[in-house]
This record gives structure tokens, sequence and C-alpha cells, in this order.
């Protein structure tokens, strides 16, 4: 079989709530073996929100945590001991990357800051991640996922025309880091096998937010002026919206025609060949100029019919076209299927259920989702005997000291 | 040149607009040398904004220049046998390849992995698309907003709102289209360390879709666990989680635990109210939050956004303004940690951009050049490869560079 890119590569995994977990799951995704550090004291507080299976509550059956674990392990131990403390030592001295989102400072009092970590293994790849950065005046803020949306901006930027600043459905500012993050260790990778070197990154919630947002601050920048929150309207071309379709509140489907000739197709495909040559609508500018008439017309063909027989009309003809899709949709996509993206790992407790999987495909080095999610301290024996060597008389001791609980 | 995380990584990227072009970024920003091929008529972001003084002009758009610095530029055109024939030379000496092209263009392209990969085994080409390279949606039109919808991100979006008539939102930007991009970067130097490894280079296919589809927080879960459909409509299941109206500006609050609402209760002066059974907890505050709310306003509204910030989280309260760009500009603590840089430009001139996404001591981001005037490294580029200025002269008069 063909090795996964990250054969070899072991990660410590000090991560709870969301940005840190997606981090460290983009490396599971290629093959790192990446240990979680847990304990029963202050489980993650993903372990403890539903979904949960069953609808059951229980630390091994939240959908938030088996999802952002996938083919993670798990270490439990009591950090509180000194013995627990140094068998995640002598973890990170056999460690690659070692990734944490704590509160800034917070790594550094639990006796694994990033000058402890290098005398343990001079060459290690810390990434930290938290709201506001390590430096800085605000550093010890408090910056939850939700909050580094307006913090950075996007409210201000998005939302209906007339309703006042939006939030976005996601704390877009958690995944978002930790893709960051991944990204930071797979360049230090490259680095490391380079130079020998290791390093420390310092990576901010609310800057990786600040730098997809290029069109608003440049916007400012060069005029003085910020973008208006216009929906899903787009400042240069029309259409460009989410249209009523047949059924209940929650079917949509966006259309967008980038160009005349998809404007074209459009009108042609509506069955309204008269619209292609209508002096409102002749190009881009005519169209931005009468969104709101534009708007209507093609709401009165959408709100008539169903939401998928509109994308394959207009896909067929190259309009861009397609439906907004609920978790539902997303669960039974056919396409999504097909790809294998949607995916099913027995876990010990519950059996099957659907995850998202892995967003890119690797022809020569596949990536695989290896595992469901582990249950707490599943791996714990493990990583004791076969990564860290202790023999089963030290870790009866240790369970026996509660060590690992 | 200071050395650099990514130094001496070669990439060539083709494309438009935003996807490929900020993976490339991340490659660049971080030290790889990405030489950027974009059609005769120039990468359709060039036609996109914003302008200084809203007027359109190849060499000044803010999106295009922030996309490309760091970049070498050529001109290259790929729909011909000759151009297909300059890429094959250029992908021979790079490491890496991406592009955002369709599916159903890349093979009239020239953007082949059986062939490409023939000439070099090492390459490992990118192709980033909306639905993926498989699939019965493969060959599907998308824009940034296909994408948000697609990728079940607007369905949810807003959230908590109030306007079943208002449709599913998508957040400012490209934000699917950056999302792509980076994941893109996180697969290809995944690969990358791969072919340190090995010497193997490899096809990647990434779908815009699947990235959005994988970051819907526990969406996703609350069908496949519980059979819930979730919507961008409805009500937040713990409060406070909203926006209020201070004297000059928003605030947003967030109380996730017990003992942060306790907190805010007491900057508040621990009002009589606060004691009522129906604030008692966050889930049943969420149920009550239109009684919660007007309490909430009335104490927000007699405070300037940055005390009441600074009071709040002084106090370990999550508390955020609802900044404007103008007040990102001006964050004391963005400029602390030289959040923003200044680049200048031969035509566009001199202007702040966002800077690095993290920080990395000595080797992290580095500006090293403006973004590439159309064309501007045609002849340092293509010399490189090998073409003799009379070449690259016969290719310009065939409108091939």
């Amino acid at each position: 079989m063909a090795q996964r890119p990250l054969e070899g590569i072991r990660v410590t995994d000090f991560t709870w709530a969301w940005a840190g977990p997606y981090c460290t799951l983009q490396m599971a995704h290629m093959g790192a073996e990446v240990i979680r550090i847990e304990s029963e004291r202050r489980p993650c507080v993903t372990r403890l929100i539903p979904p949960f299976a069953d609808n059951e509550p229980g630390p091994n059956r939240a959908g938030y945590f088996n999802q952002y674990s996938q083919g993670k392990k798990s270490l439990q131990l009591d950090l509180a001991r000194p013995e627990a403390s140094e068998i995640v030592k002598k973890l990170i001295s056999k460690s690659d990357i070692v990734v944490q989102n704590f509160s800034s400072g917070a790594i550094d009092r639990m006796g694994f800051g990033y000058e402890t970590l290098k005398q343990l293994k001079p060459d290690i790849i810390m990434i930290s991640i938290c709201g506001y950065g390590q430096t800085g005046p605000e550093r010890k803020y408090m910056g939850y996922g939700p909050a580094s949306v307006p913090l950075a901006g996007i409210s201000s930027l998005t939302g209906y025309p007339g309703v006042g600043p939006a939030e976005i459905g996601i704390s877009y500012g958690d995944p978002n880091a930790g893709i960051f993050g991944s990204f930071a260790a797979m360049a230090a990778l490259a680095y490391r096998h380079r130079t020998g070197k290791g390093i420390h990154v310092d990576l901010a919630l609310w800057e990786a937010l600040l730098v997809l947002l290029p069109e608003g601050i440049m916007e400012y920048v060069m005029n003085q002026t910020q973008p208006e929150r216009d929906g899903n309207r787009d400042r240069w071309v029309a259409p460009h919206g989410c249209f009523k379709c047949k059924g209940d509140a929650e079917k949509w489907v966006s259309i967008v025609c980038g160009n005349d000739a998809e404007w074209q197709a459009l009108c042609q495909a509506m069955g309204q060949p008269e619209l292609a040559t209508d002096k409102r609508f002749t190009d881009a500018a005519a169209r931005k100029a009468n969104e709101t008439a534009l708007e209507e017309l093609i709401t009165a063909w959408t709100s008539a019919r169903d939401r998928w027989e509109i994308t394959e009309t207009l896909q067929k003809v190259g309009v861009a076209a397609f439906p907004s899709m609920s978790n539902k949709d997303l669960a039974t996509s056919p396409h999504l299927e097909e790809r294998g993206f949607l995916v099913q790992k027995e876990h010990p407790e519950f059996g099957k259920r659907i995850h998202a999987g892995i967003p890119w495909q690797m022809a020569g080095s596949p990536c695989e989702v290896q595992a469901a999610a582990p249950m707490r301290g599943q791996h714990t024996d493990y990583v004791l005997a076969e990564v860290l060597g202790y023999s089963a008389a030290e870790i009866q001791k240790f369970h026996t000291d509660q060590v690992l609980n | 040149m200071a050395e650099q995380l990514l130094s001496g990584i070669k990439v060539v990227e083709c494309g438009n607009m935003v996807s490929a072009a900020y993976a490339g970024k991340l490659l660049a920003d971080f030290g790889a040398d990405v030489v950027k091929v974009e059609e005769p008529r120039g990468d359709s972001a060039r036609q996109r904004g914003p302008f200084p003084g809203d007027t359109p002009h190849v060499e000044k758009s803010g999106l295009f220049l922030y996309l490309n610095a760091n970049k070498q530029g050529v001109t290259l055109n790929l729909r011909a046998a000759k151009g297909q024939a300059v890429l094959q030379s250029l992908c021979a000496q790079a490491d890496i390849l991406l592009h955002n092209y369709s599916p159903r263009d890349m093979a009239g392209l020239g953007l082949d992995y059986a062939k490409l990969g023939q000439i070099n085994p090492g390459l490992i080409m990118t192709s980033i698309s909306y639905f993926g390279q498989t699939g019965p949606h493969r060959n599907y039109n998308a824009y940034d907003l296909t994408a948000s919808n697609a990728g079940g991100w607007a369905c949810i979006s807003p959230g908590a709102s109030d306007y079943p008539d208002l449709p599913p939102l998508k957040a400012f930007g490209h934000q699917t289209d950056f999302q792509g991009g980076v994941h893109a970067g996180v697969a290809t130097l995944g690969a990358y360390y791969h072919k340190c490894i090995t010497g193997e280079g490899q096809h990647i296919d990434v779908a815009i879709q699947e990235c959005i589809a994988a970051i819907l927080e526990m969406n996703f879960m609350h069908y496949t666990y519980s059979g819930l459909e979730t919507s961008r409509l409805g009500r937040r299941s713990i409060y406070p989680w909203c926006m209020l109206d201070c004297k000059d500006g928003k605030l947003f609050v967030i109380c996730v635990e017990e003992d942060q609402w306790k907190r805010f209760a007491d900057l508040m002066g621990n009002p009589e109210w606060a004691t009522l059974e129906i604030f008692e907890d966050r889930v049943v505050r969420g149920q009550n939050y239109d009684a919660l709310l007007p309490f909430l306003q009335e104490f927000a509204s007699e405070w300037k956004v940055a005390d009441l910030y600074k009071a709040g989280q002084e106090r370990r309260i999550c508390m955020a303004p609802v900044n404007t760009v103008v007040d990102l500009l001006a964050s004391e603590h963005l400029k602390a940690r030289e959040f923003f840089t200044k680049i200048s430009h031969q035509v566009a001139g001199s202007l702040t951009y966002p800077g690095a996404p993290f920080k990395v001591e000595d080797v992290g981001y580095a500006v090293r050049r403006s973004a590439p005037q159309l064309g501007e490294h045609n002849a340092e580029v293509y010399a490189r490869i090998g073409l003799a200025p009379a070449e690259i002269d016969d290719l310009r008069k065939q409108g091939i560079v």
C-alpha cells in the first residue's frame, strides 16, 4: 500500500474546543499519529454538548467531538500529577509537532512552554493558537470563535441591507485558525526537513480572519469607504443571489451570472428569450442598475419550481445554480457519497454515524480517515506501552496511583 | 535573501480569481518562488476591485494586488499547443503546480497530470475546483455564492434570524474560495513532505464544496446523530449571545459558562432581575432571550464600546467590538503586533495590506516584492527555462505570451 503523506509523524495534541482540534484533524487525515492529551477532570467541552448518538449524553457519544477528532488517539491522564507530567514530557520528546489552543500564557504555566519543549526535543514544531495571539496588549482577552467574527470586521461587512451587522452561522474564526495552523505545521515540516530546525507558531484567530478580507480592507485603504452590507449581491455582477423555490422556508437556489453569456443562457433556460434583449439587462452594469426588477423576474420563475429541477436546467446551459444545502442534504448527497466524502467508521459505543470526511483526495499517497474518534482514554495503555516503552508493571502502577484519570 | 520556511520550493500557479491564487500567495508569503501564469488578457481578478476612485485599472485591483504580491508573473496562452509546451517546461523545473481551472477545461489547457507527471515525476499538481474531479456535479459551474450554498454554510447563516422571508446569507467576500485555497495549501505541503521523503509527486483533487461542508461546526452531526435539520432561523440555544447597541457602536457578547454570566451580572451591578428564575441558567436564558435582551440593551446603552469591551474583558467576559475596517486599522493591539503591512507597487503606489496570518520568529511571512504587472517577468522567467530572446519574441507575435 502506498505510504500516507505524514506516515511516521507524531503529534502531541493538547487542543480543545474547535480551532485546535480542526488543526490536528488535518494531520490525522494525512496519516500522522495524533495523540490527544485528555483528562477525566477537565473533559473537552465538545464531549459535553449535543448532539449525542441516540440523544443519549456521554463523553464518547458527542457528535461535535467525534467529527473533529476522527482518526486520533486518546491518552488520558491527570496533569495535576507530576508522574503524568513526566509521561507527557516523554511523549513530546518522541513527537514532531505539538499543538495547543489554550489562552495566551496558559501552556507555560502548565510547564509545556516552547522553551521547555525545545529542551525535550530540539527540533520540535509547536503551534500555539488563541484568539488574540501570544503578544500585544489584548493577548489575555477571551476570544471565543463566535466573537472572532464581529471582532474581525466580518459582521460589519456582512448582512442584509437595512438589518444591521450579521453573524454568519458558524464560529468561523475557529476552523479557519485550525486550517492555518495546519498550514503552518506543514510549512514547518518542510523547513525542518531542509534545515533540521523547529519553530514556534503564534496564531491568532483574529489575524487569520483578517487575511481573508482584502476587498473590505483595501476598499477602505484606497477610498476611505467601507463596502455597504448588501445581502448576497455582488458589487459588479448580477444576478447574484439566493432565490425562493417551491417548498418551505428552507428551499432556496443560488444563481449567479458571472458574465453576459451566462445571462443570455439563463434567459433561454427560463423560457424568456425576450429578456436577453431587454435594455434593462443587456450588460452587467445595466443588470446592476435594475437589480431589484431582475431579482423579481427570476423569483417569479424559481418560486414555482423545485430547487433541484432549477439547478439541473440551469447547469445544463452552464449557469451557476445550486440549492442551498441543509445538513440533511449534505449527508444524503449522491455526489458527496460517490466521492467518498461521507465517512462512517465503526464506533465501539454506538456503531456507525456519517461524518464529514476529507476535503481533498491524493492520488499517490491516499488519505483516509483511519478510525472513528477515540473514546476518552482509549489509547492510554497503547501509548504508554508501545510509544513510550513503559513496562506492564509500571503502567499498572500508574493506574493504581490514579495518574491516568 | 533571508531564509524563510518555504525557501527554495518552486511553484507554478495558473487560473483566475481567488482559490489557486491564495494557495499560491500563502506559499509565496512564506518563501516559495511562485510563478503566476496568466492568460494573455490577465487574471480576471484584475477586473474586480476595489479600485482607487472606483475606476477599473488592470494594475490597480486591490484584490489582485493583495493575492499576488511576492509572485513573479508571466502571460501564456494555454489554449495553444505551443503555450502548453511552455507550461510543460515550467513544470519540468517545478515542485508544485497549482490551478483552479474547472475539470471540464483542464484537458484543453494542457493540465493533464498523466503527461506532466511523466515529464517531472516529482511534480505535485493541485487542482482546486468547486465540486471536485469526480462525481455527478464535477462539471457544474460555480462562484463563491454557489459554493457557500453547496457546502451548507449559507443555509445556516446568519443564524438565529428573525426573517424567514430573507434568504440564506453568504459571508462577505470570497470566503469559500479562500477556504479552498488554504485547505489546498495544507494538502499540497503534506504531499510536499511526502515528496521530501519518497521523491514522488502526485495529483491532488481539492473540492471547495467539501472544504465548506467540513467546517459547519456541529451542524452536520445534528442530522447524522439526532436527525435534526438546522436552519438560519430560530434562536440561540444559550444566552447572552448577541450584539448590543452602545453609545457609539455595537458590542458583541457571549457567555458560554455560568461563571461568565455571573461576572457579567456583577459588572451590571447585580440587578434584581438577574436573579429571576427565567434567567437562571444559560439554556433557560436562551428560551427567554426576548425578556433578557432589553435589560442587557439598557445597560449597554450607557457605555461606549471601547469602555465596555475593556471592562468586560478585564472581568473575563467574552466581548468584542463589532469592528468596522477603520476600527481595525486603528487597533492598538494589531499595531503592537505589526499586523498590517505597507507594499509599494509601481503603478498602484504604496498601500496598506493585511499581513501575516501567523507569526514565526525570523523565518516567517515576509514581503519580497509587489504583485506583478501583466507579463512583467516574461523575459526573466522564460529565459530561465531556456527560451532565447528571439523565441520569446516569436511566441509574443503568435499571441502565446
